[in-house]
């Protein structure tokens, strides 16, 4: 419905930029807060995705804590929680006298999963990063239908208020995980379940908003002579992204509705016959269901989604490295090639997931041997993004040692996925605290490493102001070390048998409660490391006031750029007005050649912004 | 600040801004659909015998309810010609008529289809015998035998076994086997045992009486309890309900099986089947005998869930389509075609991919959940 009536939408927007501009007399609210502008709904995507960042943050934060000391009232925090958080059905703190309970635990857990994957890296990376860059990227005036972005990010918000309030109802925020397995999901009695999967509804259609603007404006709205292969690969990037939430998103949008339906309606799409209830009753409900219906349908978007998270980081990488070696992109049309295999192999892998569910061992090899290739393109990508770094004097600041610690880091966590990918191995390993050390380090110290580049090396541009370079600094290699700290030890728990989802941190199964024991239990070394992880969460936590700090310091206070284009990139972004105004270019951009025509041999500068038409020849 | 391509087709895609965003999101559309088929197919292959009850679909209204969608994509396509030859009045005419077969379509499904199942009951039986009591008093025999059990058997698989494998397999008991009909009224206990009976809203020939829903309320108003959730049947406190059964039943004076609208019951003894005054013929069921009664919601069976929500999810779709196009007949629009007519046919002309989409979902729903 939206869809149908763009073209309404696009051109009165049009009408309002044309007499605004020049006049610089929007009303505040339509300027800042309810605007078309996709800089300022970039922004608007940032600062509320950093906020539900942080706030994820915090959650593992006093997750970390119940682990490390289970039945230990949380420091400070515990005694307002148990006042201002929710109460259990039966009307008891589920902080009772600041301890947390497995309930809140549960809660938390569920909530971190979701807010740091739906609400804060996604939006991060794809629309943050997307609606600021992307049209300046290819030249464009604004998105191609820049009201339905606007609805994007309302829907969005929407989605993130949803989300916070069922923190806050009787029986607390949905408790089944961030992956809502049913029957669990399906017949939990509180209403946390139901926020959540209206609160997915909400974000879900956000994401459909935004992945067709972000496609139909690439397609579209590319400046004279910017052909497909002269776009920057972070357009590249984020024009996969958008097909992955185009086309993954709504299968879990369907199962969000059916999930919806089992608690609301007492259907039994994901219950089967037989189902019990606690106790010894049998649900009344009609059965017939499958639960494997909703893993198949939450994994058809769960595996695309790890794409949707870690193509914009990577193609922010890229564009970051180029411009600090002074360097052309390495391989830039292998890399396209790679991230379209990419996109295509991530619709085909994603019962990997799901290797415990019993599934025959011909299902199994099929799904193997896809995961085995989808490795392939993304080595292509790492290794082409090694090999840009070749030979380049590469300048260090915040933003490229933030997009160099990605490498290494991405690295890590691609390569442990390996052995999660074969059946055999996985027997052993899933649901183990070596799956959480895995993906953390493709999404922790992988994507959002690449966010704070971004961050970094994109501030001037929004602002006209530098962030504080050596504090800078002091923030990457704080966070480097600690998420080392918290991570690695992580594979060593996952290895000795250490499940993922226990409020006591492993201790009911550690060889001091089971001394009997004579194989399986966990040894004593392998529960303390929880105390080393949480003190290396701290850390984590102290060096991120460094960053706050710095963040809104510079906003005002930063030192000022010199001029347009104070880090010498090719790229269009760079070539407009600082901060740009609404309509992005003083004139129409007119494109004459690649993306990265860094250290052209023969020029006079060691760079050639897309836009100058005196080029050398081998450029 | 000007969006470019808004109203002209860019050179080397040859599109249209809106043309691209239509086909994208009709993309996205076919995954979400397509993703709830696939949850039909899987469903369906794991059925249990007897278990998927599309028999009780009426073909006849589902195949109208083709047509006019078929025909509302017609003269939709009817809109867009006239206004690409310039005839605002002819593209009036086709648009109101479009919108017209839409809310027909609507109508059909909301006004009747779904209330009139919301209304249907289906009762299952805690054993084999008490379902063959029942059975035979509503059948007119003076036991279950075999005649009455061959009407049975003709009975039960028009509506929950159209393939006709179930019955001989034996894998499903009497007692799973449902009588369906319409609840007429139900009797309550009170205190001193003495019965008291109620009788049910009727209007146009519908009974509109759900406990079903009635009982999902006492959930919530009990604080949420968990557990067999619709057992608060017997909570509020009724003893027995009194049905009308839907089918047509057997008329032992004449030897023939009697219409729907001309029932009559070999006994009318109390607790049995009843002459009810000469008008609706129905029998009265003992809760201690009935182990489910669900009417035709969707928490009936799996079929029904599916049922729901594909169609609930199309019809969505549908209203959706209805609000846009009538915001294309109102003034506004009207000023916009006076302003820029390509704009506005190029408007015209997405709604109606759009409505041809919602008219090529329902192409694949009707055969699916009414035909095969």
């Amino acid at each position: 419905m939206e869809t149908t009536t763009q073209p309404d939408i696009a051109q009165e927007d049009h009408h309002d930029g044309h007499d605004d501009h020049g006049h610089d007399n929007q009303h505040f609210l339509t300027k800042y807060v309810f605007s078309s502008d996709h800089k300022v709904i970039g922004i608007q995507y940032g600062v509320t995705s950093l906020v539900f960042l942080l706030v994820g943050f915090l959650l593992i934060m006093a997750m970390r804590w119940q682990i490390a000391k289970p039945g230990e009232p949380l420091p400070i925090m515990g005694a307002v929680l148990e006042h201002v958080y929710a109460h259990n059905n039966a009307g008891e703190p589920v902080f009772k006298d600041g301890v947390m309970s497995s309930d809140a635990y549960n809660q938390f857990g569920a909530m971190h999963g979701t807010i740091m994957v739906f609400l804060a890296v996604v939006p991060l990376g794809f629309a943050a990063f997307g609606n600021y860059v992307v049209p300046l990227q290819i030249g464009a005036p604004d998105m191609c239908f820049p009201r339905v972005n606007m609805a994007s990010f309302w829907s969005f918000f929407l989605g993130c208020v949803v989300m916070t309030v069922s923190f806050f109802i009787p029986g607390g925020a949905a408790q089944a995980g961030w992956t809502s397995y049913s029957p669990l999901a399906s017949v939990i009695p509180t209403d946390g379940q139901s926020f959540w999967l209206i609160g997915m509804i909400l974000l879900i259609t956000s994401s459909l908003l935004g992945a067709v603007n972000f496609i139909a404006t690439i397609i579209q709205l590319r400046a004279p002579g910017m052909t497909w292969f002269r776009m920057p690969f972070f357009v590249w990037a984020q024009f996969v992204t958008a097909f992955l939430l185009l086309l993954a998103f709504p299968p879990l949008e369907a199962a969000g509705i059916m999930q919806l339906m089992d608690r609301v309606a007492d259907t039994s799409f994901f219950l089967p016959s037989g189902v019990f209830d606690t106790g010894s009753t049998p649900m009344a409900v009609s059965g017939g269901g499958s639960p494997l219906l909703w893993q198949h349908l939450f994994w058809f978007l769960g595996h695309p989604e790890v794409y949707v998270l870690i193509l914009p980081a990577i193609g922010m990488v890229a564009e970051i490295l180029c411009n600090n070696a002074r360097r052309p992109l390495w391989g830039y049309k292998v890399m396209v090639a790679a991230l379209f295999v990419l996109g295509f192999l991530s619709f085909i892998v994603w019962a990997h997931h799901m290797y415990l569910t019993g599934m025959s061992a011909k299902v199994a090899t099929f799904f193997q041997t896809t995961t085995m290739i989808i490795s392939i393109p993304s080595v292509i990508l790492l290794t082409c993004l090694f090999m840009t770094l070749w030979k380049g004097s590469i300048r260090f600041n915040p933003a490229s040692m933030f997009a160099l610690a990605f490498l290494p880091m991405f690295g890590i966590g691609g390569l442990t996925g390996l052995p999660l990918g074969f059946s055999f191995t996985d027997l052993h390993l899933h649901d183990s605290y070596y799956v959480i050390a895995h993906f953390h380090y493709v999404v922790a110290p992988g994507t959002i490493f690449a966010m704070f580049a971004g961050i970094y090396f994109w501030f001037p541009k929004m602002t006209g102001r530098k962030m504080n370079e050596y504090w800078g600094k002091v923030h990457f290699w704080g966070s480097l070390i600690f998420m080392n700290i918290i991570f690695m030890p992580m594979f060593i728990q996952g290895f000795a048998g250490l499940s993922r989802r226990m409020s006591d941190g492993g201790a009911t199964y550690s060889l001091v409660q089971n001394p009997d024991v004579t194989s399986g239990a966990l040894s004593e070394l392998i529960i303390r490391l929880n105390e080393y992880i949480t003190l290396g969460a701290f850390g984590m936590l102290l060096i991120q006031v460094v960053f706050i700090v710095n963040f809104f310091h510079s906003i005002r206070n930063g030192e000022k750029v010199e001029n347009d284009n104070p880090v010498e990139a090719t790229t269009l972004d760079w070539q407009t007005p600082t901060p740009p105004p609404h309509g992005n270019f003083t004139k129409e951009p007119e494109v004459h050649g690649e993306p990265y025509a860094y250290s052209v041999p023969g020029a006079d500068k060691d760079y050639i912004p897309q836009t100058e038409p005196n080029r050398p020849k081998t450029a | 600040m000007e969006i470019p391509y808004n109203s002209t087709a860019r050179p080397d895609t040859g599109l249209y801004n809106g043309k691209v965003g239509i086909w994208l999101f009709l993309a996205s559309e076919v995954m979400l659909f397509g993703a709830l088929f696939s949850a039909y197919v899987l469903l369906r292959v794991g059925a249990e015998p007897g278990n998927w009850s599309m028999g009780l679909m009426s073909k006849e209204v589902g195949a109208f309810n083709t047509l006019i969608l078929i025909a509302s994509s017609a003269t939709i396509v009817l809109a867009w010609v006239s206004l690409k030859l310039k005839d605002w009045n002819g593209y009036r005419k086709w648009k109101i008529a479009t919108v017209v077969f839409a809310s027909m379509f609507l109508i059909v499904k909301w006004g009747y289809e779904w209330p009139a199942k919301f209304t249907h009951y289906d009762v299952t039986f805690v054993d084999d015998e008490a379902a063959e009591t029942v059975f035979a008093n509503v059948l007119g025999q003076d036991s279950y035998n075999k005649e009455c059990r061959e009407k049975h058997r003709e009975i039960w698989n028009a509506r929950y076994d159209i393939d006709g494998k179930v019955w001989d397999s034996g894998s499903v008991g009497t007692k799973d086997k449902p009588l369906d009909g319409h609840i007429v009224g139900y009797y309550t206990e009170n205190e001193d045992g003495e019965r008291e009976h109620h009788k049910v809203g009727k209007a146009f020939g519908i009974y509109f009486w759900s406990h079903a829903f009635a009982w999902r309320h006492d959930k919530r108003n009990d604080g949420r309890t968990t557990g067999a959730k619709r057992d608060t049947f017997r909570e509020k406190g009724v003893v027995a309900v009194e049905i009308e059964p839907a089918h047509g039943t057997w008329d032992k004076h004449t030897d023939k099986h009697a219409s729907v609208t001309d029932r009559r019951y070999a006994k009318a003894s109390d607790g049995k089947a009843s002459d009810a005054g000469g008008h609706g013929h129905t029998i009265t069921i003992e809760t201690s005998k009935i182990s489910r009664v669900s009417s035709y919601e969707p928490a009936h069976s799996t079929f029904f869930a599916v049922y729901y929500t594909l169609t609930g999810l199309h019809a969505l779709h549908v209203f959706g389509g209805i609000l846009v196009m009538i915001y294309h007949l109102m003034p506004i629009s009207r000023r916009l075609y006076e302003s820029d007519p390509d704009r506005f046919t190029n408007r015209i002309e997405i709604t109606g991919l759009f409505w041809h989409f919602v008219d090529l979902v329902w192409i694949f729903l009707f055969p699916i959940l009414y035909l095969f």
